[in-house]
C-alpha cells in the first residue's frame, strides 16, 4: 500500500489535512477575496455576525470586517508559523550534527550554548528579543525560533551519535571524505526523519506563539493577527464575545490541523520504513 | 622493506576503574601483494586492530609505517591524500553504504575525492570499475538496498580498489555471504592480488578460508599475538592453546564424509 | 518412525506493498519422534520462514495454505510448551531488563503450573544444566552481564525450561565466534539426547549441520531440494545444488586456493 493510501486510511490524519487545507486556502485567497488593508473601516461598529451578509461575521468595535481580518490573520500566523518551524529545525539539525559529530570541545560548547537556551522559558526569551528589537513579521518567526531550535538541536545529536559509529561513517572516513562534508551529506540527512517528526508540534506551537505575542500587543502592529484580534475583543468580552471566540476558534482548529496531519506523515513514514 | 609494519601496537579501553588492554603490544608486518590474516575468538582484539591500522581510532601506544612513512604522524589533509593507498572492506555490506546511496555514487566518492578522474571521465571509469568486479554497468543507477548481498560486496570492492591502493583490510568481508557467492568473491580478491600486487589484511574467525587464501596468519588471544607463521603451516600443526582450540572447533565435513564411505 | 510433526503442501507467501512474495513452495516434510533434523540452505531458501511456521510464529502479514499436523502429541501445540525456540540474536530473545533467573522461572510457572519457588529452583537447576558458572547468582543477574554465548545458553535453558518435545534452533550459532559456536552445538546434543526431545536445527552452515544432525534437508528459493541422511547428503547427494553447497565449503582440508609460487619476491 502506497503512504498516500495508508495516509488517506487514517480519519485523524485526514481531518488534519482537510483543515490544513482549509487554512492554506484562506491564507491563499485573502487578498483576491477582501483585496484592500484588512484594517479599514467596513461598516458599523460591533455589528453581530449573521446580521448582513455582507459582513458574515458582523464588525470590530472600530467596525473593521472580522472575515477578512480571519483571512489576513490566517496569513501571519501560517507565514510565522512555518518560518519559525523551518529556522529552529535548520538551526537545530546543524548545531546537533556538528555536536554530535564533532564530539569533545565543539560538542561541549554547542551544548552548553543548547542548555543556557533550553532554561530560559522560550516565551520569555521570544518575549524579550521582540521588546529590544521592534516586531516586524520576520523578527517575530526569529523570536519564536530562538526558543525552539534546542529540541531539534537534542534530538538530531543524539541520532548522529547513533549514526556516527556505523559502518558507513567510517567507510567515509576511509575513502578519504572531508569530515564536514561526512557530517552533512552522510550523516545528517539519515539524521532528519525523528527530527523531522517534530515538527508539527514545533510548528504548532511557534503558531501560538505568535498569536500569545500578538495577544500582548507584540506581534507586527502592521498586520492583522489572530492573537491580535482577540485582545481586541477582550475589551468587549461581555457584550460581544464572538470578537474573541472566532479568532479563538480559527487558532484552535489551526493547532489541530497541523498537528494531526503532521503526525498522519510521521505515522504512515514509520510505518515504511519499519516494512522494509 | 615492508608495505606495512606494527609495531608495539596497543589500545587500551577504560570501563570504570578497569582498564582492559583490547590490543596489547602487537606487532607485525605485511609486504606488498602479501595476504596477512588476522585470527582469534571474539574480543581476541582483532577488529580493533583493523580499527587502528585504518586511523579510525588512535592507539594509546606503538607505531605504525605504512609505504615508509609513519602513518601515525598523518593528520587532517595529508592524512586524508594518504588514505587512497590502504583501503576497507566490511563484513556487512548493506551497514557498509549510506542507506540513500546509490551505486554509481558510491563509486563515485573516491573518484572524485581523490581527483582520479574528471566529471565527464567518471561515469566510463565507474562502468569500468563495475566490470572489474564483474558486474555489468547497467547497475550503477540501481539503490544499494536495491542489489543482492554478493553484488553489494563486490561494490564495496569496486570501491576500495578505486583509487588503486597498495593495501585493503577485509574485516570478516566474506562471513555474512551466502557460501555461493563466497566463493566467488574469494577468486575475485585473488585475482585483484595477482593482477594489481594489492596486500590484503584479512580479518576473520574462518581458519578455513584463511587456510585457502592467506600466506601467513596471526592468531590473537585476548588481545596479544600467540601464534604467527606461514597460514598452512600454524592451521595444520597449531602450538598456542588458542590456536588447537579454534582448529579443533572448525566443523568439518570429511570426518561425516568418511563415515558414510 | 513415529512422526512428531507431517507437514503436508505447506505454502507460505509474504505480502509486502502490494506484492507476493512465496517464502515456501508446498513443503512435504516428516520430522521423527526423538531424530536430530538440518534445515540449510542459503538467505531466501525459506529455511526460518518454516522454522517459524512449525512454531506458529509466521508474522500476521503472511498467507498459510497446506498444514502441520501433530500426531506425535496429543493436542495442537503451545509455543513454550511443547515447542522450544532458539533464536540466532540472544540479545533480542532476552528481556534486558528482567533478571534471567525470573525469564527462565517465567516458562516453568506459566507452562508446568510450578509455584514461584519451585519455579525459580527449576530455573536453578537449568542454569546448571546449561553449564553457567555460578547458577545460584546467575539467577539474579541481567542478559548484559553476560557474554554472548553465556547470553545463549540461557535462551537456551529458558526454551527447554517447559520440558518441549521439539526444539527449534534457529541458525543459534551463527552470531557466534567458533569456539563458542562448537560448545554450544555441543550443549544442544548433550540436552537433546538427556531429554529425548526432537531437534530441528536451521542452518546456513552444512558442515556444522553434518556434525550435528542425523538428517539434513536442504532448501533453496522455498523449496525442499533434497532429504537424506547426513552421510547420504555429504557422501552421496543426489542433487546437484547438494554438491554445490558441499564444494562450497572450505574445510582445513581444503587444498588452498592460492598460488604461493607467485608470492616469492
Amino acid at each position: 500500500m502506497s503512504p498516500l493510501r495508508r495516509f488517506l486510511r487514517t480519519p485523524e490524519a485526514v481531518a488534519g489535512a482537510i483543515l490544513l487545507a482549509v487554512l492554506i486556502a484562506m491564507a491563499l485567497s485573502a487578498p483576491l477575496l477582501f483585496p484592500g488593508d484588512p484594517q479599514a473601516i467596513a461598516g458599523p461598529a460591533l455589528l453581530s455576525p449573521f446580521q448582513d451578509w455582507s459582513l458574515p461575521l458582523g464588525t470590530d468595535r472600530l467596525g473593521r470586517n472580522v472575515l477578512a481580518e480571519l483571512f489576513h490573520g490566517a496569513r501571519t500566523s501560517l507565514a510565522v508559523g512555518l518560518a519559525a518551524a523551518a529556522a529552529a529545525l535548520v538551526v537545530g539539525a546543524v548545531v546537533g550534527t556538528l555536536a554530535g559529530f564533532a564530539g569533545g570541545l565543539v560538542d561541549e560548547v554547542l551544548m552548553r550554548i543548547t542548555d543556557a537556551f533550553q532554561t530560559v522559558p522560550s516565551f520569555l526569551l521570544a518575549l524579550a528579543f521582540v521588546s529590544v528589537v521592534g516586531s516586524s513579521l520576520g523578527i517575530v518567526a526569529i523570536a519564536i525560533a530562538l526558543g525552539t531550535w534546542t529540541g531539534p538541536a537534542r534530538v538530531a545529536r543524539a541520532e548522529v551519535l547513533s549514526i556516527r559509529e556505523r559502518d558507513y561513517v567510517a567507510g567515509a572516513r576511509v575513502i578519504g571524505m572531508h569530515p564536514l562534508v561526512i557530517a552533512f551529506r552522510e550523516v545528517l540527512p539519515n539524521a532528519l526523519p525523528p527530527v523531522l517528526a517534530m515538527s508539527s508540534v514545533i510548528v504548532a506551537a511557534a503558531i501560538l506563539t505568535e498569536a500569545a505575542l500578538s495577544f500582548l500587543g507584540l506581534g507586527d502592529p502592521n498586520r492583522v493577527t489572530w492573537g491580535g484580534m482577540i485582545a481586541e475583543g477582550r475589551a468587549v468580552l461581555r457584550t460581544a464575545p464572538f470578537l474573541s471566540i472566532v479568532p479563538g476558534i480559527a487558532l484552535v482548529l489551526t493547532v489541530l490541523g497541523v498537528y494531526l496531519a503532521g503526525e498522519g506523515i510521521v505515522e504512515t513514514t514509520a510505518v515504511r520504513r519499519g516494512l522494509s | 622493506m615492508s608495505l606495512l609494519t606494527v609495531s608495539n601496537l596497543t589500545k587500551r579501553y577504560h570501563r570504570g576503574d578497569k582498564t582492559i588492554a583490547a590490543v596489547d603490544d602487537v606487532s607485525f608486518h605485511i609486504d606488498s601483494g602479501e595476504t596477512l590474516a588476522l585470527a582469534g575468538p571474539s574480543g581476541s582484539g582483532k577488529s580493533t586492530i583493523a580499527r587502528l591500522v585504518l586511523r579510525l581510532i588512535e592507539p594509546d601506544d606503538g607505531r605504525i609505517d605504512f609505504e615508509g612513512d609513519d602513518f601515525l604522524a598523518l593528520n587532517g589533509a595529508a592524512l586524508r591524500v594518504r588514505r587512497a593507498r590502504l583501503q576497507m572492506v566490511f563484513q556487512d555490506p548493506l551497514a557498509a553504504f549510506n542507506p540513500r546511496a546509490t551505486v554509481a555514487r558510491v563509486l563515485d566518492d573516491p573518484l572524485r575525492i581523490h581527483g582520479i578522474a574528471s566529471r565527464s571521465e567518471r561515469p566510463r571509469r565507474i562502468a569500468a570499475l563495475l566490470e572489474r568486479v564483474g558486474l555489468t554497468a547497467d547497475l550503477a543507477p540501481r539503490a544499494i538496498h536495491e542489489i543482492s548481498g554478493g553484488q553489494r560486496q563486490r561494490v564495496a570492492i569496486a570501491r576500495a580498489v578505486a583509487t588503486k591502493p597498495s593495501l585493503i583490510v577485509l574485516d570478516e568481508a566474506v562471513s555474512a555471504l551466502d557460501v555461493s557467492v563466497r566463493g566467488q568473491i574469494l577468486d575475485l580478491l585473488l585475482d585483484l592480488q595477482r593482477q594489481e600486487r594489492i596486500a590484503y589484511l584479512f580479518i576473520s574467525h574462518d581458519l578455513g578460508v584463511i587456510r585457502a587464501i592467506a600466506h601467513r596468519v596471526v592468531l590473537l588471544d585476548a588481545g596479544r599475538i600467540a601464534e604467527s607463521g606461514d597460514a598452512c603451516a600454524v592451521i595444520d600443526a597449531p602450538q598456542s592453546a588458542i590456536g588447537k582450540a579454534l582448529v579443533a572447533a572448525a566443523p568439518r565435513l570429511n570426518r561425516t564424509k568418511q563415515d558414510a564411505s | 518412525m513415529t512422526a512428531l510433526a507431517t507437514i503436508r503442501d505447506l505454502t507460505v507467501t509474504y505480502r509486502r506493498d502490494g506484492s507476493e512474495v512465496a517464502a515456501l513452495k508446498s513443503i512435504n516434510l516428516d520430522i521423527a519422534v526423538g531424530e536430530r533434523l538440518a534445515i540449510i540452505g542459503e538467505s531466501g531458501s525459506g529455511k526460518s520462514t518454516l522454522a517459524l511456521a512449525i512454531a506458529r510464529l509466521l508474522p500476521a502479514s503472511s498467507a498459510v495454505s497446506g498444514g502441520i499436523e501433530w500426531p506425535g502429541l496429543a493436542h495442537a501445540p503451545l509455543g513454550g510448551r511443547d515447542i522450544g525456540f532458539v533464536f540466532q540474536d540472544p540479545s533480542a530473545s532476552l528481556d534486558p531488563v528482567m533478571a534471567i533467573g525470573k525469564q527462565i522461572a517465567e516458562v516453568a510457572h506459566t507452562h508446568l503450573g510450578l509455584t514461584w519457588p519451585q519455579a525459580y529452583a527449576k530455573a536453578k537447576h537449568l542454569l546448571e544444566r546449561v553449564r553457567l558458572p555460578d547458577p545460584g547468582s546467575a539467577l539474579r543477574a541481567f542478559p548484559h552481564q553476560l557474554s554472548g554465548g553465556q547470553k545463549q545458553r540461557v535462551a537456551i535453558a529458558a526454551a527447554i525450561a517447559a520440558g518441549p518435545k521439539l526444539l527449534i534452533a534457529d541458525e543459534a550459532t551463527s552470531a557466534l565466534d567458533t569456539i563458542v559456536q562448537a560448545e554450544i552445538v555441543a550443549l544442544i546434543r548433550r540436552l537433546v539426547t538427556e531429554d529425548g526431545m526432537t531437534l530441528l536445527f536451521i542452518s546456513h552452515d552444512i558442515a556444522l549441520a553434518a556434525e550435528l544432525a542425523e538428517r539434513i534437508a536442504v532448501f533453496r528459493h522455498g523449496q525442499l531440494v533434497e532429504l537424506g541422511t547426513t552421510a547420504e547428503i555429504v557422501g552421496a547427494p543426489a542433487q546437484a545444488y547438494t554438491r554445490t553447497l558441499l564444494d562450497a565449503h572450505i574445510g582445513l582440508d581444503a587444498k588452498p586456493l592460492l598460488n604461493r609460487a607467485g608470492l616469492d619476491v
